[in-house]
């Protein structure tokens, strides 16, 4: 991090816990942004000092108000901008003279708006910079810290929320009045909730870094409309991740696939911008969401109760059904049923009625009460054969719904091991519910959101364990001829370099091209076949032909040099009947791989996140099924091992069926090299492998054919 | 008409508009100086052109934002 972006960090805390806050722009008409905003911090027992600053009333609720910042003797720690945007930079002059440190600004009327709004955003940001102010915003709902020490709410929710150790930070102001009233029907506290608008100085990736060190943040949850600084935002992440352990829970709305339908190669067809942010979500250890229930489910598993430290689940209900719909959501999401000690079977023997099943799950059968919930969830937390608990209720005449949920909270309060729940209808176990979401025990309505928090918060507990080691730079390329080969090309106003010249490039990264040579004429064709050795692949070298297939420019399985003189004569007919403008540089000959299993590689630079690496099976897995998968270059040899085993047909590469296991190896070092090549030569737009031949175990991979876009 | 006078006139609508006594300079800014809400911006445009009579164009009448400006843009209607 920059020392600019660290000075960024550090004045959040004039944002978090400011000793002073002038709202400028503060008026008296109730109902309207610059009013409710002040009567919020001053509502919510602020424990610094507010100024109104208003141009016209001499008082506001009964504080004093200035005419202007510039007005207020005592130093002034944050200012919250409600004017309107045409004068937000003369009140944001006065916060520089003042010496103000930090602001909110609320008001909209900025980039959002195009136009003018462009321009007063960039007045905006370049009177901050004079002054050394940092903001938030513009654009936005405002801030809440729920700290004791701070009880500020410079936001014009309706209310404050509850304190409690979840960020909740948004791009979306809407949103976040739309969560602050999911929250409160759920009990669920915030530690720091932050709208962020345009985010045209702090960012997220600032704010991500300040809760790093916040003591009362245990879990972030990120609504992000726009990602401007995609490596900022990963670097972020797995900085913080790494560093507190603290999980990272996002939403990013837009799953669109727009756009790369008009991509040249496989590869930027394939990664659609979706695709792509998802990959690198996943790569910095953000478990993105799809919803803002799924978001919430997750986060208050994380936030409330203990990490699991396994995956194996006990099942307590009082109802058959529930119990198998649970354990087939558990199984499905990669958990496992525990199986209870003699000590604990013998309990449920003793303490359970004949007719229950003291099996996992559980069955407490339809009548129990409290005890048996009692005895079952003790004797499962207990049993060290269990590292985590789901307990399942429906409501029955005689059920005692709220005594269970009182009980479920006093037995889980003793235990280092987490315990969800889910009471099963709606009206009747209301109450129940209530109890539990109060005492922080995470509540779902369906045993399939119980098991995919659960499996989030084992899988992320699971990452942190995992060695991250650098990306391997490999010292005999050549990154020099890579990039006169890519200059070159660019040099000359072309879109792509011929095959020749990117089997040299793939070459000068060590990449596995096969043995070839450019003919001039049948003889020498024949000539460099017989060189090479049969069977032999011949194409079509032309600066205007991208597509080769497409002119017939390609003849595979040339066996002899007769065969050779043929396919050069046929190659150069059919250019010529198909592309007759076509300048012929060659036909390449280059030996032909046959007896492996096809792979596709391929990079895609991509505006937000940079150099995007894909891996996938080539033929119908890639074509159909886009059974492929990205990450983000630079990436080590573990994250690659990951990225070949997430594809659907992983296994076909494994062998099967009595086939032999395919070089993974070598394919894990043809990924290294293709990532140190985009990391190195970012001309790239798109590359395609298609195929990587890739022989049996032991015997290595081959770059059949190539296509670099620059 | 002088621009002098034209300010003095601005002036006077702007203060009955807002209902201030205090003096208001020539740069005061609507908004910012005086306080004029997004409503009262619209009442000053309709008191300029009552003031003046003068009919503005709406669109460049409401960008205005301080006293003098505003008496620089009614001035194109006089002249």
């Amino acid at each position: 991090m920059s020392s600019y972006k660290e000075q960024k960090v550090k004045d959040l805390d004039y944002i978090f816990y400011p000793q002073s806050v002038a709202v400028i722009g503060a008026n008296r008409v109730s109902g309207t942004v610059p009013h409710d905003l002040l009567a919020n911090i001053l509502k919510d027992d602020f424990q610094g000092i507010v100024y109104p600053v208003s141009p016209k009333e001499r008082s506001i609720k009964g504080v004093k108000a200035f005419k202007y910042i510039v007005d207020i003797d005592d130093p002034i720690d944050l200012a919250v901008l409600v004017f309107p945007s045409s004068v937000c930079h003369l009140a944001l002059e006065q916060c520089g003279q003042k010496g103000v440190k930090a602001a909110i600004i609320i008001s909209a009327g900025f980039k959002e708006i195009g136009g003018e709004g462009i321009k007063r955003e960039e007045q905006i940001k370049e009177i901050a910079k004079k002054y050394g102010i940092s903001f938030i915003g513009p654009n936005c709902l405002g801030v809440i810290n729920t700290d004791k020490s701070a009880q500020l709410n410079a936001s014009f929710a309706r209310k404050m929320p509850q304190p409690g150790n979840i960020a909740f930070l948004s791009q979306s102001g809407a949103l976040c009045t739309a969560v602050l009233d999911y929250a409160q029907a759920k009990h669920i506290g915030f530690s720091k909730f932050v709208s962020f608008g345009n985010k045209a100085d702090i960012s997220e990736i600032d704010l991500l870094y300040y809760l790093k060190d916040d003591p009362k943040t245990k879990v972030i949850l990120l609504y992000l409309e726009e990602i401007s600084d995609g490596p900022g935002l990963m670097e972020a992440a797995k900085t913080i991740i790494a560093e507190t352990g603290k999980p990272i829970l996002a939403l990013k709305s837009g799953r669109t696939t727009a756009g790369a339908a008009a991509a040249a190669s496989h590869t930027g067809s394939l990664a659609g911008s979706d695709d792509i942010c998802d990959a690198a979500l996943k790569q910095a250890g953000i478990i993105r969401c799809d919803n803002i229930e799924q978001m919430f489910n997750i986060a208050t598993a994380m936030a409330y109760q203990p990490m699991p430290k396994g995956n194996k689940v006990a099942i307590i209900t009082n109802a058959g059904g529930p119990g198998v719909l649970a354990t087939d959501s558990a199984i499905n999401e990669g958990l496992e049923l525990a199986k209870f000690s003699d000590e604990t079977t013998d309990i449920f023997k003793k303490s359970l009625p004949k007719t229950a099943n003291i099996k996992n799950p559980v069955d407490v059968i339809g009548d129990a009460r409290a005890d048996r919930y009692n005895v079952a969830l003790t004797s499962a937390l207990k049993d060290d054969n269990v590292d985590g608990v789901f307990v399942i209720l429906t409501p029955q005449s005689m059920t005692d719904i709220e005594t269970i949920a009182r009980e479920i909270c006093s037995v889980t309060k003793s235990f280092d091991k987490p315990v969800y729940t889910s009471f099963m209808g709606e009206t009747d176990v209301a109450k129940g519910i209530s109890i539990l979401q109060e005492h922080e025990i995470p509540h779902y309505i369906l045993p399939e959101s119980m098991s995919r928090a659960f499996s989030s918060a084992y899988n992320f507990n699971e990452n942190l364990k995992e060695e991250n080691p650098p990306a391997t730079v490999f010292d005999d390329t050549d990154i020099t001829k890579a990039h006169s080969i890519l200059n070159e090309a660019k040099k000359m106003g072309k879109t792509f370099v011929t095959e020749d010249e990117a089997v040299k490039g793939l070459d000068a990264f060590g990449m596995p091209v096969v043995e070839n040579g450019i003919a001039h004429s049948e003889k020498e064709a024949a000539d460099i076949a017989d060189k090479i050795g049969f069977p032999v692949v011949m194409k079509i070298i032309s600066e205007e032909i991208v597509h080769k297939f497409d002119v017939k420019g390609v003849v595979l399985n040339i066996n002899s040099k007769e065969e050779a003189e043929k396919a050069y004569k046929s190659i150069l007919g059919n250019v010529k009947e198909h592309e007759p403008n076509a300048v012929i540089k060659g036909v390449l000959v280059q030996k032909m791989i046959d007896k492996g299993k096809e792979v596709i590689l391929g990079l895609k630079n991509d505006p937000i996140f940079g150099s995007v690496v894909m891996f996938g099976l080539g033929g119908i897995f890639v074509e159909v099924f886009k059974d492929v998968s990205f990450r983000i270059a630079p990436i080590n040899h573990l994250t690659i091992e990951k990225m070949i085993k997430e594809i659907k047909a992983y296994k076909t590469l494994t062998g099967v069926r009595g086939s032999k296991s395919n070089d993974i190896a070598s394919i894990v070092e043809t990924i290294q090299r293709l990532s140190m090549l985009a990391v190195n030569c970012p001309q790239i737009k798109e590359l395609d492998i298609n195929p990587l031949i890739v022989l049996e175990e032991g015997k290595g991979c081959f770059v059949a054919d190539s296509k670099i876009m620059i | 008409m002088e621009k002098a006078q034209v300010i003095e006139r601005v002036k006077k609508a702007t203060a009955e508009v807002l209902k201030t006594d205090d003096e208001i300079s020539d740069d005061a800014n609507f908004i910012f100086d005086l306080g004029a809400d997004s409503l009262q911006s619209v009442q000053l445009v309709a008191a300029f052109e009552e003031e003046f009579d003068i009919e503005l164009e709406e669109e460049g009448a409401l960008k205005i934002q301080t006293v003098s400006e505003a008496a620089d843009f009614i001035s194109q209607y006089l002249n």
